[in-house]
C-alpha cells in the first residue's frame, strides 16, 4: 500500500462507530482485505503503541536518571513511528484516518488496560509500559501476513532496545523496590494478559491462526509472556505466585478492545494525543 | 519476524540486505538500472541532491531510495527510512516531490514507503561511510 492509498481514507468523510469509511467494503477494492479479527488485533496493537508513546513522553523529563529520560524520549519517538505505519495499514483496510488519529471517544481506543491512567510513580510507570510494550510486541511478532513484510522486522529492531531497557530496569527495581514492583505487577499483569487474548484461543482454536494471519496462538503467546516474567524475577524477592495469571474466558472478553470490563484513557490523555491545545501552531 | 512458537525476542539488527543494482557512476547501493530512461536517470540525479536532514549525505547515498520509475509522466519513488519514527518523515517526502515535479516530462510524483528490504548500515558504501566518518559520525 502506498502513501497515496492511505491518504485516500483521510478525507474526513462519514464514518461508522468502528471508524470505517462507511462504504461497506474493505477499503482496498479489488483485493481481499484482512479478516475483521485481524483488523481489530492490529487496531489494538496500534492504539497501545499510540498511548505508549504518550506514557513514555510523560516521564522523559522525570525519570530517576538522565539515561532513563533519554531512553523514554527515544522509545516515545519509536512508538510514534510504529503507530504511523500501523495506522497507514489500517487506513488501507478502511479505517478513517481522522478517527485513527484521535477523532473518537476514549472508550473507542483499544489500548492495553495498564496504560489507561498516567502513572504516579516511576515504578508504576516502568511496569505499566514494560508489560504493555512486551505484550504488544509479542502479538505483532505473531503476524505473518505479507503486508507486514519488513515492517515487523523493522519494528522488532526498535523493540529489541525497548525490551532490553525494561529488562535492566525491572532487574534493578526487583533488587531495590521489590514490594512496590510486586504491587505494580499485581495491578498490571491481569490487564496485559487480557490484552493478549482469551483462554479459549489455544493451538486448536485461534481464529487468526486459522486464517493464516498469525503463526501462533494466543495461548502460546501468553505462555511465552508469563515465562519471561517468571525467568526475569527468578532468584529475587518478587514472586508472581500470588498474582492472577489467568486469561479471561471468551464470554467475558471484549474482542474489539481486548480487555475485560470497562475502563478507558482519560480525556486529558486524548487531548495530549491529538495535540488539541496546540492546533494553532500546527503546520498544515 | 520470528518463526519459533513463542520465542518473540526481537533482533537487534539485520545482517543481510537484498542486492541493489547500482549504476557504474553512482557510489550508492541503489540507482538507475540498465534500461532506465533518460528521465529516470535525471530524476535519480535530482533526488541525489536532496540531503538527509540529519546526516551530511544525500537520500540516495543513505540507501533510502530503492527505485524511481516513470510511466507516462507519473513518477513512482519507492523509498524507506532508517528510522521509523523519523521526525522529518513528511519533510523528506515533500523535498522529493519538490525537486522532481518541475522536471520536464513529470506530471505527478507518488512516493511509496516500503520496509522490505529493511534498511541497514550495510547499504552504505565505503565512500559514504568515509564521508560520514569525516563528519564525525561513527558507524
Amino acid at each position: 500500500m502506498s502513501e497515496s492509498d492511505a491518504s485516500d481514507a483521510s478525507d474526513g468523510g462519514e464514518t461508522d462507530d468502528a471508524g470505517t469509511d462507511g462504504d461497506g467494503d474493505d477499503g482496498d477494492d479489488g483485493e481481499e482485505g484482512w479478516p475483521e479479527e485481524a483488523i481489530e488485533l492490529v487496531q489494538a496493537i496500534a492504539d497501545t503503541k499510540f498511548v505508549l508513546s504518550q506514557r513514555y513522553a510523560e516521564w522523559m523529563l522525570a525519570g530517576p536518571s538522565l539515561e532513563d529520560d533519554i531512553g523514554g524520549a527515544s522509545a516515545a519517538q519509536d512508538e510514534a513511528g510504529h503507530v504511523r505505519q500501523l495506522f497507514r495499514l489500517l487506513a488501507g483496510e478502511g479505517r478513517e484516518q481522522g478517527w485513527l488519529e484521535g477523532n473518537r471517544e476514549p472508550a473507542e481506543f483499544a489500548n492495553a488496560a495498564p496504560l489507561d491512567a498516567a502513572s504516579g510513580s516511576w515504578t508504576d510507570h516502568l511496569v505499566s509500559v514494560a508489560v504493555s510494550d512486551r505484550a504488544a510486541w509479542y502479538l505483532l511478532d505473531s503476524i505473518v501476513h505479507e503486508d507486514f513484510s519488513g515492517l515487523g522486522e523493522k519494528i522488532g529492531e526498535d523493540e529489541f532496545f525497548h525490551l532490553e531497557y525494561h529488562d535492566a530496569r525491572l532487574e534493578t527495581l526487583a533488587a531495590d523496590e521489590p514490594r512496590a514492583l510486586q504491587s505494580a505487577l499485581g495491578r498490571t499483569l491481569p490487564g496485559a494478559l487480557a490484552f493478549i487474548g482469551p483462554a479459549d484461543y489455544d493451538d486448536g482454536a485461534d481464529p487468526l491462526v486459522d486464517t493464516g494471519f498469525t503463526d501462533r496462538s494466543v495461548t502460546a503467546i501468553r505462555e511465552g509472556f508469563l515465562a519471561y516474567f517468571d525467568d526475569c524475577f527468578a532468584g529475587t524477592d518478587v514472586s508472581l505466585d500470588a498474582i492472577d495469571r489467568h486469561a479471561p474466558e471468551i464470554d467475558e472478553w471484549n474482542g474489539t478492545r481486548r480487555r475485560v470490563g470497562e475502563g478507558e484513557i482519560e480525556a486529558s490523555t486524548l487531548d495530549q494525543l491529538t495535540g488539541r491545545k496546540n492546533e494553532l501552531y500546527r503546520i498544515q | 519476524m520470528s518463526s519459533a512458537g513463542a520465542s518473540t525476542e526481537p533482533a537487534a539488527s539485520v545482517d543481510s540486505v537484498e542486492s541493489g543494482t547500482p549504476s557504474e557512476e553512482s557510489d550508492a547501493l541503489f540507482g538507475p538500472e540498465e534500461g532506465s530512461s533518460d528521465l529516470e536517470a535525471r530524476l535519480w540525479d535530482l533526488v541525489d541532491e536532496v540531503p538527509d536532514p540529519h546526516i551530511p549525505v544525500s537520500l540516495v547515498e543513505m540507501g533510502m531510495i530503492y527505485d524511481i520509475t516513470v510511466d507516462e509522466g507519473d513518477v513512482a519513488v519507492e523509498m524507506t527510512f532508517p528510522c521509523m519514527g523519523c521526525p522529518a518523515y513528511d519533510m523528506i517526502q515533500d523535498d522529493i516531490r519538490g525537486i522532481c515535479r518541475p522536471e520536464a516530462g513529470v506530471e505527478s510524483v507518488t512516493i511509496e514507503i516500503v520496509w522490505d528490504p529493511v534498511w541497514s548500515k550495510d547499504m552504505l558504501t565505503p565512500e559514504v561511510r568515509e564521508k560520514m566518518r569525516e563528519s564525525g559520525i561513527s558507524l
